[in-house]
């Protein structure tokens, strides 16, 4: 893949510098070896086991005479002839140099518990071995990319503004962080908006409502505070006042620095991102009756309009409303 | 010169707590030793007295003493396992202790073996270049 430094800050590491060829074949073959351990181990176990299941075999089948001719190792190189008497009774090692008498049924219990013990180590034996196994590929791919000259290419993800989702943006970094976070956020708007709406007629109600948002909007909902506030605005001046800022901040937009922004905030929920939310803040502690305190501040990010109102497409609205007039934005909220 | 004799110094004691350190570090790799049976061991009790537990109470249980298998009381292994089980587990606590101590020590000898180093490079830094 091709880096463009001009457009995206990348760094190229080639693979040789991170792992070089040779210590990754070391290391490969140290893991291989780990490997060959733990494979003999393997082996060792499923010894184990194959002998355990001819044991169970042998005492199953023992019994099934009262006595066996059998020959009798006699020292090391000697046999003779014998019987094999009592063919119910064993006498089963427990571990500890602890015998027990034990009956046929009895001793192949015991062996299958045993056996179950070998088969637990089996798999987690296995399981190292895979994830041994899985290392050694990765060493060995590595090695073989490092000859290769191969390369790492990282780069620096720039969210480019996505103008064609704002009309206006000034700020296209700030802006257009989170598409889907603006998404979110408008979903809320328009849900504040439709419970606004509802109380449009209780003037207090509004403006409980708005305190509300506000709470909550400074943490997330920006265009809440911006919907709710050019609401307010548009049915009562005073509540402006009252909640200050974050309604001042509403005409504000629309008057002072929205000018190129071109901000449709008649209608539209505006997004503000995080630094618009931070003016906001501002605002808020400065109430101010007349909006427009801080014009510079207002937008520095950047701001999506949504539908003002919830009835009303947002899209509808923002190639309605484009004229950032308050007169539209009123209009518009007294629809 | 001093400085050659002090350089000597330095050199002497680095290879004396280079000694220590690799005594250390055989401890180290004794006490892991010891701790690799005393688990195998410990494991092995615990799978006796499992199997113990499940005895009826007139199953026959023999000791293995020498050449002799000794006819036990069922209760009476089951102290003896038990016992031995208990003792394992402090052994291997014992053990635990002793090896934190080496690596405590093995650690700051390191150190005190890279300060040696450092002041014999600076030393011979100074000495190349006066």
């Amino acid at each position: 893949m091709a880096e463009n430094p001009a457009i995206k800050k990348g760094t190229v590491t080639p693979i040789s510098s991170l792992f070089p060829a040779e210590e990754a074949h070391k290391a490969s073959k140290r893991v291989q070896d780990t490997i060959a351990e733990r494979q003999e181990q393997l082996d060792q176990l499923k010894g184990f086991m194959n002998e355990n299941t001819n044991l169970i075999n042998l005492v199953h089948k023992l019994p099934d005479e009262l006595h066996h001719d059998i020959m009798v190792p006699f020292g090391k190189a000697a046999f003779f002839p014998g019987r094999l008497i009592h063919t119910n009774e064993f006498m089963v090692l427990l571990g500890v140099d602890h015998y027990v008498e034990r009956t046929s049924k009895q001793t192949i219990d015991i062996l299958k518990r045993r056996g179950k013990g070998l088969e637990n180590q089996l798999e987690s034996l296995k399981a190292v071995m895979q994830d041994l196994k899985a290392e050694a590929s990765f060493f060995d791919a590595k090695a073989s990319e490092a000859v290769d000259g191969l390369v790492e290419i990282r780069e620096d993800y720039v969210e480019e503004s996505p103008s064609e989702v704002l009309p206006l943006t000034n700020n296209t970094k700030d802006a257009i962080e989170d598409e889907e976070y603006t998404h979110i956020l408008s979903r809320i708007a328009e849900l504040e908006q439709q419970e606004e709406e509802a109380e449009k007629a209780n003037e207090f109600n509004k403006d409980e409502q708005i305190e509300n948002d506000l709470g909550c909007s400074t943490s997330q909902s920006f265009t809440g505070q911006e919907v709710r506030s050019s609401k307010v605005e548009a049915a009562n001046l005073q509540s402006l006042s009252k909640d200050g800022s974050s309604r001042g901040k509403g005409p504000a937009l629309n008057d002072s620095s929205l000018n190129n922004k071109a901000l449709e905030l008649a209608e539209v929920k505006e997004k503000v991102q995080a630094p618009v939310l931070a003016t906001a803040d501002h605002k808020v502690s400065r109430p101010s009756s007349i909006p427009g305190s801080d014009s510079s501040k207002a937008f520095t990010g950047s701001i999506v309009e949504h539908a003002h109102d919830i009835g009303i497409n947002s899209t509808e609205q923002q190639t309605g409303a484009r004229s950032s007039k308050p007169v539209s934005r009123f209009k518009m909220q007294r629809k | 010169m001093g400085s050659t004799a002090a350089l000597k110094e330095l050199q002497r004691d680095l290879e004396n707590k280079a000694n220590d350190l690799s005594k250390l570090q055989k401890d180290i790799a004794k006490n892991h030793q010891v701790r690799k049976k005393y688990t195998i061991q410990l494991g092995e009790n615990e799978l006796a007295l499992k199997e113990l537990d499940l005895l009826n109470e007139d199953a026959n249980v023999y000791k293995l003493i020498g050449p002799v298998l000794v006819k036990q009381d069922l209760a009476e292994a089951n102290a003896n396992v038990r016992k031995r089980i208990e003792y394992i587990s402090a052994e291997l606590k014992r053990l635990d202790a002793t090896l934190q101590d080496l690596e405590e020590k093995q650690n700051s000898k390191k150190e005190a073996i890279f300060k040696v180093q450092q002041r014999i490079q600076s030393l011979q830094a100074g000495k190349g270049k006066a």
